[in-house]
């Protein structure tokens, strides 16, 4: 089984944590069965945003806090997570651990002759400068986990990658929470985004392939890096 | 004698600032050396930051507030 199958995506994300306190390299490929929208703790914290969460879980849509930065994430089987664990020393920076789960990304797609980029993207959910793009378009969002051991640092890096579209209920609850949460930033715009669905839409049989392409490509780079930071202690 | 708590100045490459999120020892508590005292949150990565030593926390800058690489954000004594 490439992708692993979670009820909720809490689930998934413990699962991601455990990986994260066990420090050890490791990646994981996951899927939640529940419609769910994900947040930042310390914006789930907020006093503020508590009546609009109240809602969103009345409407029917789980609401779970994650350990890393951005803004709000849909999840469910719209959403393919790529998470990759990965011990190193203090040479290794954010913007290493953005270039490999990005780049991850993007050599599973060559695969496809889908060509990628990196770049901020508004109108797109959790926006950020290492969203991955398709021609202007979001594909993917990506954020980091770090924390120092006595061993040095381990980094949790993850990617949330659009299969297809949330569908228009889901869709309309992550716009509500999106505008109570960060008013002062753009509305967000389904046509900012773009999926799986949409680019593999002309051979579908390739939906299908993805997930290995991904898992291989992250699997190589994980060995490497993982090699390479041995070699360097 | 107090230990600075310092952000950490390699955590990144560029010059941006971070939000520190949370602090989650309160100020004047017991802390233990290596436990997890505080998280800040920069272009979507959130750092733990461990206690340096072992005991009385003192907090120099609150939650939600901006800091840089370098700073001290507090000190245990």
């Amino acid at each position: 089984m490439i992708v692993a199958p979670f009820a909720t995506a809490e689930d998934g994300i413990a699962r991601e944590a455990a990986m994260f306190q066990a420090g050890k390299p490791a990646m994981l490929l996951w899927q939640a069965e529940d419609h769910a929208l994900v947040l930042p703790s310390a914006v789930a914290r907020r006093a503020t945003l508590q009546p609009y969460l109240h809602e969103t879980r009345a409407a029917g849509y789980q609401v779970v806090p994650r350990g890393t930065g951005g803004g709000i994430v849909p999840q469910g089987p719209c959403t393919l997570n790529l998470a990759m664990v990965l011990p190193h020393g203090p040479g290794f920076s954010m913007e290493d651990g953005y270039r490999l789960i990005c780049g991850t990304l993007a050599e599973a797609l060559t695969r496809f002759d889908i060509d990628t980029q990196t770049g901020a993207c508004p109108g797109a959910f959790c926006d950020g400068t290492w969203n991955v793009t398709v021609a202007g378009r979001k594909l993917a969002g990506t954020a980091q986990r770090v924390r120092a051991t006595p061993c040095g640092r381990v980094s949790l890096l993850h990617a949330a990658i659009l299969m297809h579209l949330p569908d228009p209920g889901h869709w309309a609850e992550m716009c509500l929470l999106h505008q109570a949460a960060f008013p002062s930033e753009p509305t967000l715009r389904p046509e900012a985004h773009t999926t799986i669905a949409a680019l593999m839409s002309e051979a579908p049989r390739h939906q299908k392939s993805f997930p290995g392409a991904l898992i291989r490509a992250a699997e190589d780079r994980l060995i490497s890096l993982t090699l390479r930071e041995e070699e360097a202690a | 004698m107090a230990t600075d708590i310092i952000i950490p100045s390699d955590l990144w490459d560029g010059d941006e600032e971070c939000v520190i999120t949370a602090w989650l020892a309160s100020d004047n508590a017991q802390v233990t050396e290596g436990a997890l005292i505080a998280e800040i949150m920069t272009a979507k990565v959130q750092y733990e930051i461990l206690a340096p030593a072992s005991g009385t926390l003192s907090i120099t800058k609150a939650q939600d507030e901006v800091a840089a690489k370098g700073d001290v954000i507090g000190a245990v004594s």
